[in-house]
């Protein structure tokens, strides 16, 4: 069985951008099971359905999550403990990676800290590597490359960061994709139902401007191939 | 409880807020909003936060004239303006206790309108809020931590924060393009 983890935004951002029936359709092509974490429905379920502005588009979400598109991973007592000490070792991890001459930087949360423990977690149980889809920067930037992390840290708050350099293997290896690569996969499969030529950079436009961190020359690049 | 050198840094914004008030210079409020993300986001001090939301609101509040006609407009925005002298008196006296409950006074400021004037308020703060929550993500900080530190929804700040440039910074891009597409068609093949 494959598994594929999602984090919050390329949710949120599918929801945004009226794509979910495309999700959908990806997950029936799937030849495996998309899993969130706890952390990850109640903020994109629970708490939302609350907020009277994103109300419909986390009853939508629940739809899927109803009709299993994506669910909770199935853990045992013993694999939910072990998932919320690495949730915690993460976070404890990523919040002392980086300090000022005052302190150090708080960089992750607890929902992004989760979803890398899943990862790790599945990773063990099926044998291989479980890939993450996540849009938002800094957990992507600490996975792939931390150092550039600090150099942008350092030349926004104009001050220089130290780093526990040692910290930074414990974040290597995790596979990450973005919203606007599977929308890529979906366009590829034909998925979407829109048909239009300039469809799929628009497409890729929407998940820009709803939180997918992606460059302009990417989103370019993206919609030629 | 902040540092004595943070008091001091707020104190001397806050001042500068009151001069510019005194020369109608708005868009110099809003850049003083600015110069507490460096600080919010190294420190994530619910107060220090709060100050660069209130100078922001603030800006935001004095560039509409169709508030200033409402009824309880000019009593709202005399609290307003009175919670910000006594947060620098409180930081003059090093008073970090009278300067969290001053930023709480203003808080409560809020509670105590009503109608059309209330919801304005209300949506110029959640504003305020998003603002400073994007600026704080640009600087590093994750989505789900900046998020947290404002108490806004990671709708709200995903939202926002897409229509800026975060995603255009060269540092930002960490993998090939087609390494990326590569690796999403070996999870799908």
């Amino acid at each position: 069985m494959k598994y594929l983890i999602f984090d919050a935004g390329p949710l949120i951002n599918f929801s945004m951008n009226g794509l979910l029936d495309s999700l959908e359709r990806l997950k029936e092509n799937f030849k495996g099971e998309f899993l969130i974490t706890k952390e990850v429905k109640e903020e994109i379920i629970d708490h939302p359905k609350t907020v009277k502005r994103f109300q419909l588009g986390a009853i939508r979400l629940e739809q899927l999550f109803n009709k299993g598109v994506f669910k909770l991973a199935d853990l045992n007592t013993e694999e939910v403990d072990e998932l919320k000490r690495l949730r915690d070792t993460y976070m404890q991890q990523a919040n002392s990676m980086f300090k000022t001459k005052k302190k150090p930087v708080h960089l992750l949360d607890k929902g992004e800290c989760a979803v890398l423990a899943l990862s790790t977690i599945m990773k063990r149980k099926c044998k291989e590597d479980v890939p993450i889809v996540i849009d938002e920067r800094t957990t992507r930037i600490i996975i792939e490359n931390p150092q550039n992390l600090k150099k942008l840290m350092e030349k926004k708050l104009h001050a220089k960061i130290n780093a526990k350099t040692e910290t930074y293997d414990l974040f290597k290896g995790f596979k990450i994709i973005r919203s606007t690569e599977l929308a890529y996969i979906i366009h590829k499969k034909d998925l979407f139902k829109i048909k239009h030529p300039k469809a799929f950079e628009a497409i890729v436009y929407g998940l820009k401007f709803k939180g997918t961190s992606i460059s302009e020359k990417e989103v370019q690049a993206l919609s030629k191939m | 409880m902040i540092k004595i050198e943070e008091q001091k840094h707020i104190l001397d914004i806050l001042k500068k807020v009151m001069d510019a008030l005194q020369k109608k210079d708005y868009i110099k409020i809003k850049n003083l909003s600015n110069q507490f993300v460096h600080h919010s986001s190294v420190h994530q001090d619910a107060d220090v936060i709060s100050i660069a939301v209130i100078i922001y609101s603030l800006s935001k509040m004095l560039e509409r004239e169709d508030y200033k006609k409402e009824k309880d407009w000019k009593a709202f925005y005399s609290s307003y303006l009175t919670t910000i002298k006594r947060m620098i008196k409180a930081l003059e006296k090093k008073d970090d206790k009278a300067f969290h409950l001053e930023i709480e006074a203003n808080r409560r400021l809020l509670e105590k309108l009503s109608g059309s004037l209330k919801s304005n308020m209300k949506d110029v703060l959640n504003r305020a809020k998003i603002n400073k929550a994007s600026r704080i993500y640009e600087h590093g900080i994750s989505m789900g931590k900046t998020a947290k530190i404002l108490g806004i929804t990671l709708w709200e700040l995903a939202e926002y924060s897409g229509r800026t440039g975060v995603g255009n910074v060269n540092l930002g891009v960490t993998m090939e393009l087609k390494d990326r597409i590569k690796l999403a068609e070996e999870i799908f093949k």
